[in-house]
């Protein structure tokens, strides 16, 4: 079901194969197993120990987008009334099934039997009241209550039956419904006794892991393995490290190919590329002149040489887009070409615009990719006569005077989340990109009553946008794990925020 | 006794300074841990209402007096970002960071007192050259890189210790504890001894061209008999009071290196905190840093008083 990828080396092609040999799982392994009994056959004793970048923040709910906490723990420890599996879909899991009215006000979501928190206590109607109320309720600071603040209203109708009143319909909500976890009735932290997924929280360590392990009173299919430690590393060169030295089974993200060598033609490990939803991204201010005249904005995406780029950062790896929308969105359209390289033009459009001796200052975040996009982009830029002006600040400062106060010319950014098109319909985002039809179509393709209208009228939007260059999105990051060899099972595709893990099987 | 009731109390005050100092400068920062915390995708409302639940939409005064008042009572307070008590954050990392530096220290005191003596000593000869040169290049090598060049050929080639971490059940496996921290000891203390090296060849040169030395040398004693009996007591004073400097560095040292060694210990705890603007825990970090400094220039003071009569005989004519 992958789309189009952007490799063409023959590494490529070997990577494919290895990717898909890891979809096939189980089994299957080149079995480089140290002492091993019986290669082959997958160990339900094996603890598996994940190296990661991305620690939770804290365990208080409903703060922020805490996608730490989601990608350790969402499905794995917390269950929604509904799940983004691994290929983006969206899945029954706590709600059994759901009927919509008609006037697609009313949700009623019938909940899966024999459900038990990890205290053995039932999940009842009123746990699943609590935890969605919580996350739109007015303490609430997380991210995701602006998308889920069309529900008015939950009620339990019974034990076993909720019931969501909408102020509109909605396409999006059971998309939204998946990263609210639901948690015991007046629970506002994460503890050990309150998740319902296939494997109950034993314990963070802050700065260093974090671990889970199986529960035997799962409702749904066990998972395979006894548990999982998520290690976390600030340093990429010591996660790799650990990998080397057999202390990690998984590394969940490579942030650079230059990592990767170490692992190539070693056959005791195994490297797969999926795709990811992280749009490396250089945002205009767009409620700010020049960057208002939507022919600037074009001009400076023609000027970037995006394959360049891409190359330069991921050496033959990831996908150029021409969007915000990765391919694994509904409503994704190729638009790379649309405003492919093409210095002249740039000059021309800038020339009709009646911009010259432009400077532009970009606020970035300093690491490998952000400097080694800088330097390109910079001379890039040069070559149609407009100046970059480099303002390196950190994460901080970045919340402060971009995100908040739009204080800003133009930033370097990598956003992650999946179908963020929509932040293009709100004029107060960041990047204060304000076109009164985009916003129509968004809001209307929530409300559209069909699924294919919603995704038509996205579509739209990705496209409107996509033409009048309202960022310059520069490329898609890949989605690169490099296991040990007899480690299997494990996503290759990162689309949602979580990293399932029930699957994942070392042999024995 | 009113001495040490004077040292005392210089201590607090210089602690209060620098309490002040680091809560000031920290709050010059851009940015907030609200929104390094909330991150993309949340309103300005919800910013506004976290700033209001941790306080820290307060005149900056009210915040200070208010930690200030937290902290005398022995309450580290909160972590902004994850809610855990501070103390029980630093002490979970003490372990690592406490045995590090101060193994690293013990080292590298053993390593480079004798090297620095004996550089002196033969300060012509190629024994003495050679330290001097080996050190001169220790100090002009970062310490992170000594660090990755260990875990390279140590680690990952010759696979004898651990490239990094620590043990997630801690010090109740002390052999793989131990194991863990012996290459960034090592590194550590390298990068200590090679600055160590200098001060005593230094001290130890000063006092080898003294008149009593000579006098010593005249009346029959050895070169190394006439330095261990009549040198060494007067080199030791200029080398206690950088011995006090450089405890604190390796502490410093022991938080540059515990990033490369992935090792969960106070300096990686500073770096979260510090790029997430968790003041709470930054102000705690920095003041206990500067308590220890602070303590063990006092200690080194008396020390050197102890070693040198004429400090004390100074103290007693003023």
């Amino acid at each position: 079901m992958r789309t189009r990828r952007s490799r063409r080396a023959p590494l490529g092609a070997a990577l494919a194969v290895t990717a898909a040999l890891a979809l096939a799982a189980c089994g299957t392994g080149s079995g480089s197993g140290d002492d091993s009994a019986a290669p082959g056959s997958p160990d339900a004793s094996a603890e598996i120990v994940i190296g990661s970048t991305n620690e939770p923040t804290g365990l208080v709910r409903n703060v922020g987008g805490s996608s730490g906490v989601s990608q350790t723990m969402t499905r794995n420890v917390y269950e929604g009334l509904t799940s983004v599996d691994v290929d983006g879909e969206v899945v029954p899991t706590l709600a059994e099934s759901w009927d919509v009215s008609e006037d697609g006000l009313t949700y009623t979501f019938h909940l899966q039997p024999d459900v038990t928190f990890h205290d053995g206590t039932p999940l009842t109607a009123d746990d699943v009241v609590w935890s969605i109320s919580e996350a739109i309720g007015p303490e609430s600071k997380s991210a995701r209550k602006s998308d889920l603040l069309v529900i008015q209203q939950a009620t339990a109708v019974d034990d076993a039956t909720v019931q969501l009143d909408l102020s509109r319909p909605s396409q999006g909500l059971t998309f939204y419904l998946a990263s609210v976890t639901i948690v015991r009735d007046g629970d506002t932290e994460l503890t050990s006794d309150n998740g319902t997924g296939p494997y109950r929280f034993v314990e963070w360590v802050q700065g260093d892991h974090l671990t889970i392990e199986q529960y035997d009173g799962y409702w749904g299919e066990p998972a395979q393995n006894a548990g999982v430690t998520f290690r976390f590393f600030q340093d990429t060169t010591a996660l790799n490290n650990a990998l080397l030295t057999g202390d990690l089974d998984l590394v969940i993200a490579e942030d650079s190919p230059d990592q990767l060598v170490q692992f190539e033609d070693n056959p005791d490990f195994t490297i797969t590329e999926g795709t990811s939803t992280t749009k490396q991204i250089w945002a205009f201010n767009d409620r700010e002149a020049p960057f208002s005249d939507v022919r600037v904005r074009q001009a400076l995406y023609k000027a970037i040489d995006r394959e360049a780029i891409l190359s330069a950062v991921w050496d033959g790896y990831g996908q150029v887009i021409g969007s915000m929308v990765p391919p694994t969105d509904p409503w994704f359209v190729d638009q790379a070409d649309v405003h492919a390289y093409d210095p002249d033009a740039a000059e021309a459009l800038l020339a009709e615009a009646g911009v010259t001796d432009l400077s532009i200052s970009v606020d970035y975040i300093p690491d490998g990719t952000t400097e080694a996009i800088l330097a390109l982009l910079t001379k890039n830029l040069a070559d149609v006569g407009v100046t970059l002006t480099p303002n390196p600040i950190d994460d901080a400062t970045w919340y402060q005077k971009v995100y908040t106060d739009h204080d800003f010319q133009t930033t370097l950014m990598g956003h992650v989340n999946p179908r963020d098109v929509l932040w293009y319909a709100n004029p107060d985002f960041y990047w204060g990109y304000d076109n009164p039809q985009v916003q129509e179509w968004v809001t209307a393709a929530d409300q559209a009553p069909t699924a294919e209208e919603q995704v038509e009228l996205l579509t739209q939007v990705n496209e409107t946008i996509g033409e009048e260059a309202a960022s310059a999105w520069l490329y898609l990051d890949p989605q690169i794990r490099v296991a040990r060899s007899d480690v299997t099972g494990f996503p290759v595709d990162q689309v949602t925020e979580s990293f399932y893990v029930a699957d994942i099987v070392r042999e024995s | 006794m009113r001495a040490a009731l004077l040292r005392i109390g210089a201590l607090l005050i210089s602690l209060v300074l620098a309490s002040v100092v680091v809560f000031v400068v920290l709050r010059l920062l851009p940015g907030d841990a609200a929104g390094a915390t909330l991150g993309v995708g949340t309103t300005t409302d919800q910013l506004d209402q976290l700033r209001s639940e941790l306080g820290t939409d307060q005149p900056v005064v009210t915040q200070y007096v208010q930690w200030l008042g937290q902290v005398v009572r022995g309450d580290l307070g909160t972590s902004f970002v994850s809610r855990l008590a501070v103390a029980d954050l630093i002490t979970q990392k003490l372990p690592i960071t406490v045995p590090l530096s101060l193994s690293a220290f013990v080292l590298a005191v053993l390593v480079s007192v004798p090297l620095g003596v004996i550089a002196a000593v033969h300060r012509r000869g190629p024994v003495g050259v050679a330290v001097s040169a080996v050190s001169q290049l220790g100090v002009a090598v970062p310490v992170f890189w000594v660090g990755v060049l260990l875990v390279l050929v140590l680690a990952l080639q010759a696979r004898w210790l651990p490239a990094g971490g620590f043990p997630r059940t801690g010090w109740d496996d002390p052999a793989a504890a131990v194991r863990s921290l012996v290459l960034p000891v090592v590194t550590v203390a390298i990068a200590m001894s090679a600055v160590m090296v200098r001060y005593v060849r230094s001290a130890t040169l000063d006092v080898l061209d003294q008149d009593y030395l000579r006098t010593a040398r005249s009346l029959g004693y050895g070169r190394w008999h006439a330095l261990a009996r009549h040198g060494l007591r007067n080199a030791a004073v200029p080398v206690v009071s950088i011995l006090g400097i450089e405890l604190a560095t390796s502490l410093l040292g022991a938080v540059v290196i515990e990033n490369v060694f992935a090792l969960p210990g106070l300096g990686t705890l500073l770096l979260d905190s510090v790029t997430s603007r968790d003041l709470p825990v930054v102000q705690a970090l920095v003041l206990g840093l500067t308590a220890v400094v602070l303590i063990m220039n006092a200690l080194v003071d008396l020390g050197q008083r102890a070693i040198d009569p004429r400090l004390r005989a100074k103290e007693v004519a003023a």
